[in-house]
């Protein structure tokens, strides 16, 4: 089982200053450095898959925008569980319920793939560069410590190796 | 998020991460990583840019190609350019006489943008976006507006505000252009009702006695422009 080297209570700054919507490196000190700063769990490295070719690759995406489908409880801060969002979803039933006031949002309200590219792993199907797009994308909620996801991410990776898929992007936002 | 790739090739997935904030890479080591240097919020790059998104995916997806011994983390080079549109304007006017009257006038703007964009992210409160400003506009009245079933009237506050924000901010792009986030957030946090609406409701949240509009109150206006920022007023950790 595989377990952080420390467990720092992850505690998110409750005021962190970002003028809006910009790279981190553009935020002014000492905000900057608090989002830098943060607490995170270390981990001992972890010995990587080895990936299968390129023509084999079966993809899905995580996002940690807490997205989830229109009609559906929206995520709520610290909550562990994930969504799951099958290709046959309309992009516009798709939201976001993520905590955190600190990213933009206009640019995933003009264009999903901003965020979620389900168009663009579509294509690099369709011209063979990977084997398959998956037929479900997921999203955790951001900002909930990653300790406390760890049962739900192990369950969501079983759930994904059963169902054929080998690789995982993984777009925090 | 590092701590899901860890998590998920223990499991046996190969992962790569999209990362934005490079100094939570370097801490927590996840075996592949892309730093690409974008706005929060916008990993795959800019709206509309189908070719840059791309690049960022193909980018990370290469990294699988690599050897690896230790964790791998490689920046994406290509910027996306942020800068304001100086022609950019709000599509229409807005009335002014009140925040209801203010909602009312971006109605048919929003209309226009959900028909450009071809989607709309507005719905995560379960109000239509007109009752969302009404629900947090009566939040502290005597008399209320009613809570739905389904959801916390904290909660329910809490998403309300999320759809304003997105229903002004659809609309704001209803003829397209390409106004920075920057723009579009001055204009909705300095020029409208709706904006001035979520400020006070904010600092009556963060000060309220009920714990749980205390708690969300930190998830409802960018923390530079809450009243004791913009004012000079010391911080509620002061």
């Amino acid at each position: 089982m595989l377990k952080p080297l420390l467990l720092p209570a992850i505690t998110p700054p409750r005021w962190v200053w970002v003028i809006d919507v910009v790279r981190l490196a553009d935020i002014p000190e000492p905000e900057r450095t608090v989002i830098a700063d943060l607490a995170c769990p270390v981990y001992a490295d972890t010995s990587p898959v080895t990936p299968v070719a390129a023509a084999l690759r079966h993809v899905a995406i995580v996002s940690t925008a807490g997205l989830i489908v229109r009609g559906e409880r929206p995520m709520l801060a610290n909550e562990a569980g994930y969504r799951a969002i099958a290709a046959t979803v309309d992009d516009g039933d798709i939201l976001c319920s993520h905590v955190s006031t600190n990213f933009d949002r206009t640019g995933f309200q003009q264009d999903l793939d901003v965020v979620l590219p389900r168009d663009r792993l579509r294509e690099l199907e369709e011209e063979g560069s990977i084997g398959k797009a998956a037929d479900t994308h997921y999203a955790f909620m951001g900002a909930t410590s990653p300790v406390k996801l760890e049962d739900k991410a192990r369950e969501l990776g079983r759930s994904m190796l059963a169902l054929g898929v080998n690789t995982v992007v993984l777009a925090p936002v | 998020m590092s701590g899901l790739a860890h998590y998920l090739e223990d499991e046996g997935l190969a992962t790569v991460i999209v990362a934005l904030v490079r100094e939570h890479i370097v801490k927590m080591r996840p075996p592949r990583a892309l730093w690409v240097p974008f706005e929060l919020g916008r990993p795959f790059g800019t709206p509309g840019d189908g070719g840059l998104q791309r690049r960022v995916l193909q980018a990370s997806l290469a990294l699988l190609d690599k050897t690896l011994t230790a964790p791998h983390l490689e920046e994406f080079n290509e910027e996306a350019p942020i800068h304001d549109d100086s022609n950019w304007h709000f599509p229409g006017s807005l009335d002014n006489s009140g925040v209801l009257a203010e909602a009312a006038s971006v109605m048919p703007i929003w209309r226009l943008a959900r028909e450009r964009i071809g989607r709309s992210t507005v719905g995560i409160s379960g109000l239509p976006p007109q009752s969302a400003v009404e629900f947090i506009a009566r939040f502290h009245d005597s008399e209320p507006m009613p809570n739905p079933q389904g959801m916390a009237p904290v909660s329910r506050a809490r998403f309300a505000v999320d759809d304003i924000k997105a229903f002004y901010l659809e609309a704001a792009m209803a003829e397209g252009g390409q106004p920075s986030a920057r723009q579009l957030h001055e204009w909705f946090w300095s020029g409208t009702l709706a904006g001035e609406l979520l400020r006070e409701f904010q600092q009556r949240a963060r000060v309220s006695a009920d714990k749980n509009l205390q708690l969300i109150a930190g998830s409802l206006v960018p923390a530079e422009r809450t009243d004791w920022f913009l004012h000079g007023l010391k911080s509620p950790e002061q």
